[in-house]
């Protein structure tokens, strides 16, 4: 019975990815290599041309663009997320359950309603402002929607408990008796964090900054709403390349070379944890 | 092959029951009120397959990705009804079936984009102008685009989120149709909305009503109708008409070639023309309506506003927006692209 349950949920949850997931990226795939026209979705012409197409100027500087915006946010979520996860991971069980419920409890929220939360917060007479102004600390209301700040400061909300997460899960099953082994040595705190701590939790920040890396590039909706859309990412370009460029071949060609990407990632990841997928991180 | 691939990608798309008393119907969101489809349905008895787009784009997309239509009514904007004509997308409409047909301002009914009006009812439309709250501007002179390109308004404008729109008015500062094909024109606009870029503070065209009343921007290019809506709660914001002239847009219902249901598509049209109808529309969207005899029905503070009902010699001063070729269309979003990575 269990068995047979087992295979029927394995089943259903295989053929739903095959059918949702890996088809309609094949389909990708293949469109990537076919010919545009105006006037069909695709010719049936097999063709070079969408990937060379990507060669050009203006799409390298969208994508060293993301690039440099993911980096931004992939370091400052390091930073902050590290530290985060080195605490929770020290805290006694009970509490650790708590803090890790906190930490995934807004996710209960979608993120688009939760950018626009933060669109009530930083607007002109949002919260913010109204409390800072009537505290008397500022005079005049901040302009921080439609700035490069609330982008960063969205991206870095939502994005967070992704570099959180794999770093604790990490920093969990790390062994106490190695810093005891350490100390009796004689090494100092910073010796101990830099040479004992940081190398050996180096699998948990790989899945961090790639659970962050690419999302950063593509969750265009932040830049659109916070942002007032004035920055095009990868997700931007995606999306005008199916809907205003209407070119559905050069459009998959430019999602077929982010997922290239991601796996590429996510094979650095996989020989860095001595080939084996830390799944739990990777939720 | 081909098919195969068309067969993968309906497998994506909604299929429509094969019932006979239904009609499928596809508008802009918030252009066909709810209550006109429920009284439709239960004056008629037809059942209303409805749906929305966000985008001529989407829509467009949708109607190509099917070699079956499964649409009886779109609403595509003024200037994809000549890309449609063009590409046999849409049928011809018989007039003599529509006996509501008079009630249209004929200010709509041969306007550029469809010259025999054979293909198209005028249903909603509007126009983009300049908005500026005068709470922060009290004295400026505020009478054509060109204004919005002075240093003192750095940072502030809010532009429409749409390429065509934005490119409308770099070339009418340059004192060229909107509707222009010519590259070298189209490139010169670039140059000039480069120039405008230090005072753009951001580009929006989903929720500009909200932005406009809770002040988060002040001055820049808005429809219409958003400016009248914003005006109603904020009462220091006012709209001016560019004396450079301006863009109107008409979103038209027409009928698909080969709509699954086309009597009932005409029962839809027919419906809709009715004054009362289109009244009801204006009196909870606020978008300008092309039937005429409905502003017998609005409340007069909305039929004699100046913002949506301008009158006629103000209409003629505008352009209809009319389709543009494709080399022009790449151009257009090949400098949007760019103007977004200044």
């Amino acid at each position: 019975m269990t068995n047979k349950f087992q295979y029927f949920s394995v089943g259903l949850i295989t053929t739903w990815l095959c059918i949702f997931g890996l088809l309609s990226f094949l389909v990708m795939v293949v469109m990537s290599f076919l010919q545009h026209d105006p006037d069909h979705i695709a010719l049936w012409h097999f063709t070079l041309q969408n990937y060379e197409d990507l060669f050009n100027p203006i799409f390298f500087k969208i994508f060293l663009k993301s690039f440099y915006i993911a980096f931004m946010v992939t370091a400052a979520c390091l930073l902050l997320g590290y530290p985060f996860a080195y605490i929770i991971s020290r805290l006694p069980e009970r509490l650790q359950n708590t803090a890790l419920l906190l930490l995934l409890l807004p996710f209960w929220t979608s993120s688009i309603v939760r950018t626009y939360a933060m669109m009530s917060i930083l607007k002109t007479k949002g919260l913010l402002n109204t409390a800072l102004l009537s505290m008397g600390i500022i005079h005049e209301p901040l302009q921080l929607l439609f700035t490069n700040t609330a982008v960063g400061i969205g991206l870095i909300y939502n994005l967070l408990p992704f570099m959180i997460l794999p770093i604790y899960v990490n920093l969990e099953r790390f062994d106490i008796s190695l810093i005891e082994a350490a100390k009796d040595l004689g090494a100092k705190y910073t010796t101990i964090f830099r040479k004992v701590i940081i190398p050996l939790s180096v699998p948990g920040i790989v899945g961090g900054c790639t659970l962050v890396f690419l999302p950063a590039m593509t969750l265009f909706f932040i830049s659109d709403l916070l942002g007032g859309a004035k920055a095009l990412l990868l997700g931007n370009l995606i999306e005008d390349q199916f809907l205003m460029a209407n070119n559905w071949p050069r459009g998959a060609a430019t999602s077929v070379l982010l997922t290239v990407i991601m796996a590429i990632g996510l094979l650095i990841y996989w020989f860095k944890s001595n080939k084996r997928i830390n799944y739990e991180a990777a939720i | 092959m081909k098919k195969g691939l068309l067969l993968i990608l309906s497998l994506f798309c909604t299929v429509a029951m094969a019932d006979d008393n239904v009609v499928n119907v596809s508008v802009w969101s918030q252009e066909l009120s709810p209550n006109i489809v429920q009284q439709f349905q239960k004056d008629t008895g037809i059942k209303v397959n409805y749906s929305t787009f966000d985008s001529n784009e989407v829509l467009y997309a949708k109607m190509k990705a099917s070699k079956q239509t499964q649409y009886d009514v779109v609403e595509p904007s003024s200037y994809y009804i000549t890309r449609m004509v063009r590409e046999d997308m849409i049928e011809k409409i018989d007039i003599s079936r529509l006996s509501n047909y008079k009630n249209l301002n004929p200010a709509f009914i041969h306007p550029d984009y469809d010259p025999k009006g054979e293909y198209s009812i005028p249903w909603v439309w509007g126009l983009t102008g300049i908005f500026v709250n005068r709470k922060y501007y009290p004295n400026d002179k505020i009478e054509k685009w060109t204004d919005l390109w002075s240093p003192k308004y750095r940072d502030s404008l809010l532009l429409l989120n749409d390429p065509r729109e934005v490119f409308n008015v770099g070339l009418m500062t340059l004192g060229y149709s909107p509707n222009e094909n010519n590259l070298q024109h189209l490139q010169q606009a670039y140059q000039n909305l480069v120039a405008l870029l230090p005072n753009v503070r951001l580009y929006n065209s989903s929720s500009v009503p909200s932005m406009l009343v809770d002040e988060d921007v002040t001055i820049g290019m808005a429809w219409n109708a958003d400016v009248y809506k914003a005006q109603l709660q904020n009462p220091d914001i006012e709209f001016i008409y560019p004396k450079d002239k301006f863009v109107i847009w008409v979103d038209s219902l027409v009928i698909p070639k080969n709509a699954p249901h086309r009597d009932n598509a005409y029962k839809f049209l027919n419906y809709v023309l009715q004054a009362q109808i289109a009244a009801m529309q204006v009196k909870e969207t606020f978008y300008p309506t092309a039937n005429q005899a409905a502003l017998a029905y609005l409340p007069p503070e909305l039929a004699n506003s100046q913002i949506i009902f301008p009158n006629a010699d103000l209409i003629k001063k505008g352009y209809f927006q009319t389709d543009i070729n494709d080399n022009a269309l790449d151009a257009i979003s090949r400098y949007w692209q760019l103007l977004k990575l200044q």
